[in-house]
């Protein structure tokens, strides 16, 4: 399963793409093509275990829930 | 490989970086992603002076994809003359996935060959055990690719003398000496004379340094009789605060400098021939 914080978009406000890339809607910026391996669950990765923005927001919710 | 090479005035082996697996268009729009965009830099590179061209896949969103080294490659060999093409195995992705860089049809002349793991941000450690790195020396040995051995950090140096042991490497061994930041080989002179004094015998050695210091340590290389890389994969930047255009500017500042001490660059034949690929 992919991040629910993934997109695909082609720009934000300040860049401007002939095609879509990924862009991360928890931080609100496009991500590295290393970190969309992470957003797309590729090979051995998964976003709830090996993304730093997912997990810190998380713990944030979770800690909101408390 | 020794300051008596640079006296000497043997030549430089230039290679050219054209896009990694590290950045996107987001962080500069210059960088080439698809196999067109590639090819063409490559092509202009080669026309400066690169004789190698070191080259990753990227699929349509911009994202690393081993599976589109075939266009890359087929694309090079469209628009460029003679240039080497060097094909990665790196990266975090599965052993499955990067050992399609040496599986392209035809083969490459060369690939990278990561001597070791690396951190990569706060969760992701490479897959570079020894009986991946084995695997790969092995499979390019059989296909005749000549292995681009990358020594991240001093301990690197131990592994690439332990291939050697092995006997899975033949001579001259080229030893890609990477500094920069993380898991890297600090970036300092010091720690490149170091490594330099660490090599093994019968070895050729490549500089790669990552943004600011892509400059200063390839220009020392030079004077130490090693071999220059540059290009956007490690450097988006022609310099501070001026992104670079393309990766041939950053090329053309390059062979300015290697030809002004003193030193030829070599066409791709003679990099072969330096490289024993002949």
């Amino acid at each position: 399963m992919v991040c629910p914080y993934l997109e695909y978009r082609t720009h934000d406000e300040s860049h401007e793409f002939d095609h879509p890339r990924a862009y991360c809607g928890a931080s609100e910026a496009f991500v590295s093509p290393m970190q969309a391996d992470v957003c797309n669950d590729r090979d051995r990765f998964d976003h709830a275990s090996y993304c730093s923005v997912y997990r810190r927001l998380v713990a944030e919710i979770e800690s909101g829930d408390d | 490989m020794t300051y008596d090479d640079y006296l000497a005035g043997k030549k430089v082996i230039l290679t050219v970086a054209t896009t990694g697996g590290v950045h996107g268009k987001d962080a500069n729009l210059n960088l080439p992603e698809q196999p067109a965009e590639i090819a063409r830099d490559v092509r202009e590179c080669e026309r400066l002076g690169a004789s190698i061209a070191h080259v990753h896949g990227r699929d349509e969103y911009g994202e690393n994809s081993a599976a589109h080294l075939q266009a890359v490659n087929d694309a090079i060999r469209d628009h460029c003359e003679d240039v080497i093409i060097q094909n990665t195995t790196g990266g975090q992705s599965a052993y499955e996935s990067r050992v399609r860089g040496i599986r392209t049809d035809p083969p490459p002349e060369m690939a990278s060959l990561d001597m070791g793991p690396f951190n990569r941000g706060q969760h992701i450690i490479t897959e570079h055990t020894r009986h991946n790195i084995e695997s790969l020396a092995r499979e390019m040995r059989e296909r005749g690719i000549k292995p681009e051995l990358e020594a991240f950090n001093n301990g690197h140096l131990n592994e690439t003398h332990r291939l050697i042991d092995l006997g899975l490497l033949e001579e001259p061994y080229y030893v890609n000496l990477i500094f920069g930041g993380g898991t890297f080989s600090m970036p300092s002179p010091r720690n490149l004379l170091n490594l330099v004094d660490n090599l093994p015998e019968n070895a050729e050695f490549n500089v790669l340094a990552t943004g600011r210091h892509q400059l200063p340590l390839t220009t020392m290389a030079v004077l130490l009789g090693g071999h220059v890389r540059v290009g956007m994969e490690d450097n988006l930047y022609f310099e501070r605060g001026r992104p670079a255009e393309n990766n041939a500017q950053l090329v053309e500042r390059s062979v300015e400098v290697i030809e002004r001490l003193g030193r030829e660059i070599a066409t791709p034949e003679e990099a072969r021939s330096i490289l024993g690929m002949d």
